[in-house]
């Protein structure tokens, strides 16, 4: 009973989903099913990537604003096929290496300038949008190479390929923090970055990494809703920044504290799902979905803060 | 620092005077104005925000919210007060958030912009409808030989003038910003902060009338750029981040700039987006010209 009441009260998300999952059990009791929930699950896996980086950067006491730039990017240059039509490796590479480079820019402004993370990815964020909207001057992309779009559609063991991946990465990240060094390291600047700094823990290093693997995971983010789509889109990415803000901090990871390890933003990006779901079905509009988003965000928030000691 | 932007300020100017002959004109000298003007207005609420250590990136939201709200076609005595009230009722949420729920002012701001989108799309989901003849009698009307759009600048500049560096509110508003210390000297840390986050929404409240008599109607998503515009004249103004430091001076340097830049590369025929891409690296630059003393936010 106590080991239950500690794990959910670790993050706001596990109550939360349990929450949701009953109230779409008892209005659409129809959707419970495995293999419908899964195509709704899959839809937020670039939420879910995205926010495995999120969540990092956030608990070195940072943040990214540049997601969305970095997705819109990767999205026009697959599907102007820039990368090539049928080589995986070339679309892969590329993609991870752009996310690399703009995690170094990012990391190093923000850990050896000490530049505000605040202004530096928001600034990188728009170099990146005008990036693509210069080079698409107007016109929308191509199509999204074929390649992409089986290997979403693919279903090992009946499970969703972009799912599995999700689940990957996700336990990979929660080995990397739970068990090297370098995730004592994380959680050491977080909870303060003077004090680590005293106790010889290379602070500005560690947030440059955070920041690199935060690039790294936009990308693959930006790989899975490129895949998700048939043609390629100048629209989205704002929405994408502020979701996986709002599932980190659902998932009780706030700037320097990550209570909610791993598993905690996880579940919050499931209560994603699960709410995308309720409110498709019950047909409510795009704007209430952003007030309900805000508000989801802001009351998790003030929750978060009125527990801090 | 706040020498950067006055002289970068009179580079551009000379630069355009010389480049093209459609610069140092009377029309479009008066046009600047009016396009700097709204900029002017957000920049100085934020930077109110920013020298207490916080950040509004609501402020844009306010702007699209408050085109929509006059726009609604209600008597002008009714919308006006209604916008302005709506207004100061954000800045109240986003001091109250941060200040008393101790909610990241980062998290507060970011939350409240995707409330008031919603909000703003749900009364106006495209740009259309007709605002109160008033408003784009004042934008767009002068007194004497000189421009209104003019003479709202000026007032706004004086006004914060005194506000930020000749009342008791601007010392308490460094004070609080300066360190965690100001409180033990009988500054009322709390209520200056929110008063702080009340003024910046007041002030895009002001900015959001101001482009709707421009405009003549309201529109969704006018406001988009302006949150991150203003980080960016507040930041070129000299303006520390950290909080603590900054002035009018600088912010009113910092806007003229941004809005002299794309002046001038409207009328070199630089494409919005290239404008996009400098206005990002600008922004890059300014805050690698900042030193800090902590890694982060």
């Amino acid at each position: 009973m106590r080991t239950l009441r500690h794990w959910l009260g670790s993050a706001p998300s596990y109550a939360v989903f349990l929450v949701l999952l009953a109230v779409l059990a008892a209005t659409r009791p129809e959707m419970m099913k495995l293999n419908i929930l899964g195509i709704f699950f899959r839809q937020v896996v670039p939420l879910g990537i995205v926010v495995i980086g999120q969540l990092l950067v956030m608990r070195v006491r940072s943040i990214d604003l540049s997601l969305g730039g970095v997705i819109l990017l990767i999205n026009y240059l697959l599907s102007s096929g820039f990368f090539g039509q049928d080589h995986l490796l070339w679309m892969v590479t590329g993609s991870l290496a752009i996310g690399l480079g703009v995690g170094l820019v990012n990391g190093w402004l923000v850990a050896y300038r000490r530049a505000s993370a605040v202004v530096v990815t928001l600034a990188v964020g728009i170099v990146l949008i005008g990036i693509v909207e210069s080079l698409a001057n107007g016109r929308p992309p191509g199509d999204v190479p074929d390649l992409l779009g089986e290997l979403y559609n693919w279903r090992p063991g009946g499970i969703p390929a972009p799912v599995v991946l999700w689940v990957l990465l996700v336990t990979l990240m929660s080995l990397l923090l739970g068990r090297l060094v370098w995730g004592r390291q994380v959680d050491a600047v977080g909870a303060n970055p003077e004090a680590a700094h005293l106790a010889g823990v290379p602070v500005a290093r560690t947030v440059l990494g955070a920041h690199v693997l935060c690039g790294l995971m936009a990308a693959a983010g930006g790989l899975v809703q490129t895949a998700s789509i048939a043609v390629g889109s100048l629209k989205f990415g704002p929405e994408l920044v502020l979701n996986s803000i709002a599932a980190t901090i659902l998932g009780g990871v706030i700037f320097g504290r990550g209570t909610g390890g791993v598993w905690g933003p996880f579940f919050g990006v499931g209560c994603f799902a699960l709410l995308f779901t309720l409110m498709t079905t019950l047909g409510i509009d795009a704007p209430v979905k952003l007030i309900v988003q805000g508000a989801i965000i802001g009351l998790a928030a003030v929750v978060y803060g009125l527990r801090r000691p | 620092m706040w020498w950067i932007p006055v002289v970068a300020l009179l580079a551009a100017a000379v630069y355009l005077s010389l480049a093209t002959d459609r610069f140092a004109t009377e029309r479009n000298l008066t046009n600047l104005v009016a396009q700097a003007g709204p900029l002017l207005l957000v920049s100085l609420g934020q930077m109110l925000v920013v020298v207490i250590r916080g950040l509004d990136l609501s402020v844009g939201a306010v702007i699209s919210l408050t085109t929509a709200i006059v726009a609604l076609e209600l008597p002008a005595p009714v919308s006006l007060p209604l916008a302005l009230l709506a207004g100061a009722c954000v800045g109240l949420v986003n001091g109250t958030l941060t200040v008393r729920f101790r909610v990241h002012p980062i998290i507060a701001t970011l939350a409240m912009a995707g409330i008031l989108q919603g909000v703003t799309q749900l009364l106006r989901p495209v740009a259309g409808g007709r605002v109160p003849e008033v408003l784009g009698a004042v934008v767009n009307g002068s007194v004497g030989p000189v421009s209104t759009p003019i003479l709202l600048a000026l007032v706004a500049i004086g006004g914060m003038t005194l506000l930020l560096h000749r009342s008791r509110l601007g010392l308490h508003l460094f004070a609080v910003g300066g360190g965690e210390t100001a409180g033990s000297f009988g500054v009322a840390e709390g209520r200056t902060r929110i008063t702080a986050y009340v003024l910046c929404s007041v002030l895009a409240t002001l900015t959001g009338l101001f482009i709707a008599g421009r405009i003549g109607s309201g529109d969704p998503n006018i406001g988009g750029p302006f949150s991150v515009d203003s980080i960016t004249a507040v930041a070129l103004g000299g303006t520390q981040l950290a909080g603590g430091i900054g002035s009018v001076g600088g912010t009113v340097a910092g806007a003229a700039f941004l809005a002299l830049l794309s002046n001038g590369m409207n009328l070199l025929n630089v494409s919005a987006f290239v404008q996009t891409i400098l206005k990002g690296t600008i922004l890059l630059v300014v805050v690698l010209l900042q030193p800090r003393k902590n890694i982060g936010l």
